[in-house]
């Protein structure tokens, strides 16, 4: 049987909502989080490591847009996660002193 | 786990899994042959490269290039064949006539080499075989090995002419990769209860839903870490960009040179020109033999010549670990050759740091060359599971859309579509079976003779699978089509070249031999499949066509 319609979105604008907020913004975290690690650690190590944490966190923070009950919350989320993770970079802030 | 995950877990599922089901196969398939690429390119050419050491003859190419052109104060990279039978080989225009300054080198070479070059007219680019010190182009020396390597990233696409700015068929392949990985999360939280209690569940005489639904949880769970690996590094290795330009650009200002450079992708060399002849000779033979020598354990991957002959020349190798000994390295040094100085150098064996590590395992994870062939025997296998998971994926997504209450135009169209996947999927085995056997009975055969061959018969017989009509009848036809033409494949080769089995046994080329018995395998496998399905096959029937009933096996049986 496929997956039961009661429990789906069925307006397309708020579905393509969640696709877009799952994949622009889920990149966006993941980005952010990313950039966050290279104000600690060696930028070229932490780059080299997003190959898999990168992709990996990437997939579920889009499944996560689709779980979450409300899709405007994951908007204002993933808007808020990016922007505390980015802080150190916007701030210029590093403490690997080096590269 | 609660109904409305539950549900929507397995609504991303079907909708990720439907979407890129026949592509995947394609992926899955020309990818699993592709751990035997070797094989497959000495199967070709009919030349085992088993136990040859051949001593690179490098002098003797140099000076037979120099008859053509003029080598002074030009570049040269030479990029090693795995194996170390040949190389390509890269010759840029010379410094001292037409450009003062060497070029920035096109970032991450390697993938992209081939196709869409930039070259100068003066420029050359050739592949080199060792053994027989012969050149041939890039089209001639391409082989099946190298068409079902690069299909497996669907590089063939690229030339359907679609212009987006970046490689189409490379794109696709990493959307149809992340898709996957995305696919492979839901699949498993889907199936999260039932891990335990169904991992060994199969019940393969009950109804056919029960059989393809047993097929895709028990073969995909259990396959699982494999696939999730290969999704992952295959994202990293086909569209790796959609990560490192933004880093680029936001740690290092834009210089994506810099980000590949402390990425340990490429060395920028900038050597300045100096009009100054160098004085003494070059033996390059001896070069490459000092440092092979040097690193003991490694195989030399890349030679960089800058400026030829002149004052300023300095040569820069690269080299790789055997994995055997060092599963995470690699080594670089380089030397100006007019002093013997060594500006620089890191040992492949001892110096490997952090970024080694995390390419190495991309790499050798997803090459799966670090246990020799037992290993890629396992991945090739692990691999074909992978089609099987996608084929019955596709099945379950029929059936289950297959009810008397779905308007009968939503059913036909499920039909299509799954025809036309099944379609695509079965017929590969035996067009790629066709396809071996052509490149040994056509009297000269190139890439373009390879595309016609391969992707006409494609055509063809997914068209002829298609009007069928019957997916248990497409299943019968491709079981016996592939069993005599997998049974033609050492037969082709035998008579073309003399090279029966028996004899590449006796002569000890395993690597020839091995395509050849693993074509016979398949050819029993698929003959062995065909009687079963004939013999005792429950049936089976798509009801909106309302045609009589018919014998079906599952489909995928054959590839194991």
């Amino acid at each position: 049987m496929p997956a039961n319609k009661k429990y789906l979105t069925k307006s397309p604008w708020l579905r393509l909502s969640k696709i877009l907020a799952g994949s622009i913004g889920g990149y966006a975290v993941m980005m952010s989080l990313h950039l966050f690690f290279a104000a600690f650690l060696p930028k070229e190590n932490v780059v080299i490591t997003a190959c898999f944490t990168g992709y990996l966190l990437w997939a579920f923070l889009l499944l996560y847009a689709f779980i979450a009950t409300n899709v405007w919350r994951v908007w204002g989320l993933y808007i808020l996660l990016t922007v505390v993770f980015a802080l150190p970079y916007l701030l210029k802030f590093n403490l690997n002193h080096g590269s | 786990m609660d109904h409305r995950k539950y549900n929507i877990y397995f609504h991303t599922h079907t909708i990720s899994g439907i979407i890129i089901a026949a592509l995947l196969y394609v992926i899955f398939f020309a990818g699993s042959f592709s751990f035997f690429k070797d094989d497959i390119a000495a199967w070709q050419k009919g030349r085992s490269e088993v136990g040859h050491q051949f001593d690179p003859p490098y002098n003797h190419l140099l000076d037979s290039l120099s008859q053509h052109y003029n080598l002074r104060g030009r570049n040269f990279n030479f990029y090693l064949l795995r194996q170390g039978q040949g190389t390509y080989v890269d010759i840029t225009a010379s410094q001292d006539t037409t450009i003062s300054k060497p070029k920035p080198k096109p970032a991450k070479e390697g993938r992209k080499r081939g196709r869409g070059r930039s070259q100068d007219d003066d420029a050359a680019y050739f592949r080199y075989h060792f053994a027989d010190k012969t050149a041939g182009d890039y089209s001639d020396s391409y082989d099946m090995a190298e068409f079902l390597y690069r299909l497996h990233f669907l590089a063939q696409l690229n030339q359907v002419g679609i212009n987006i700015g970046t490689p189409f068929g490379y794109l696709v392949a990493g959307i149809v990769a992340f898709l996957f990985l995305f696919a492979l999360i839901t699949g498993l939280l889907l199936h999260w209860d039932k891990i335990k209690s169904n991992f060994f569940l199969f019940r393969p005489m009950s109804k056919w839903k029960t059989v393809w639904t047993d097929m895709h949880t028990v073969l995909g769970v259990i396959g699982f870490p494999f696939q999730l690996v290969f999704a992952v590094t295959g994202v990293v290795l086909i569209v790796n960009y959609v990560l490192l330009v933004p880093f680029a650009n936001l740690l290092y200002n834009g210089d994506s040179d810099k980000l590949y450079e402390s990425l340990q992708y490429n060395k920028t060399i900038k050597v300045d020109y100096t009009y100054k002849p160098m004085t003494g000779t070059f033996d390059m033979d001896a070069f490459v033999g000092k440092w092979q020598k040097e690193w003991k354990d490694a195989k030399i991957s890349r030679i960089y010549i800058r400026n030829y002959m002149d004052e300023s020349m300095q040569v820069s190798l690269e080299a790789k670990p055997n994995a055997e000994t060092n599963f995470a390295g690699s080594g670089f040094a380089t030397v100006n050759i007019a002093s013997g100085k060594v500006l620089e150098q890191k040992s492949p064996n001892t110096d490997g740091n952090y970024i080694d590590g995390v390419k190495s395992l991309v790499y050798h994870l997803h090459f799966g060359d670090f246990g020799g062939k037992p290993l890629r025997i396992v991945f090739f296998l692990l691999g074909l599971m992978g089609c099987a998971v996608i084929i019955s994926g596709i099945m379950i997504w029929l059936v289950a859309r297959d009810k008397v209450a779905t308007e009968l135009r939503k059913r036909r169209f499920n039909f299509w579509a799954s025809n036309f996947f099944l379609a695509a999927c079965l017929s590969m085995l035996p067009v790629t079976a066709f396809t071996f056997i052509m490149v040994k009975m056509l009297a000269h055969v190139d890439q373009a003779v390879i595309y016609r061959t391969y992707f006409y018969s494609w055509l063809v017989l997914g068209v002829y699978l298609m009007i069928l009509r019957s997916l248990p009848r497409m299943n019968r036809h491709t079981l016996i089509l592939s069993a005599v033409l997998c049974l033609g494949v050492p037969i082709a080769n035998g008579i073309s070249t003399g090279l029966w089995i028996w004899n590449t046994w006796q002569q000890g080329a395993f690597d020839i031999f091995f395509i050849d018995a693993l074509f016979i395998v398949l050819a029993g496998s698929c003959a062995y499949a065909f009687t079963r399905v004939n013999a005792d096959a429950k049936t089976f029937k798509v009801l909106s066509l309302r045609e009589a009933p018919e014998k079906v096996l599952k489909a995928t049986v054959v590839r194991e």
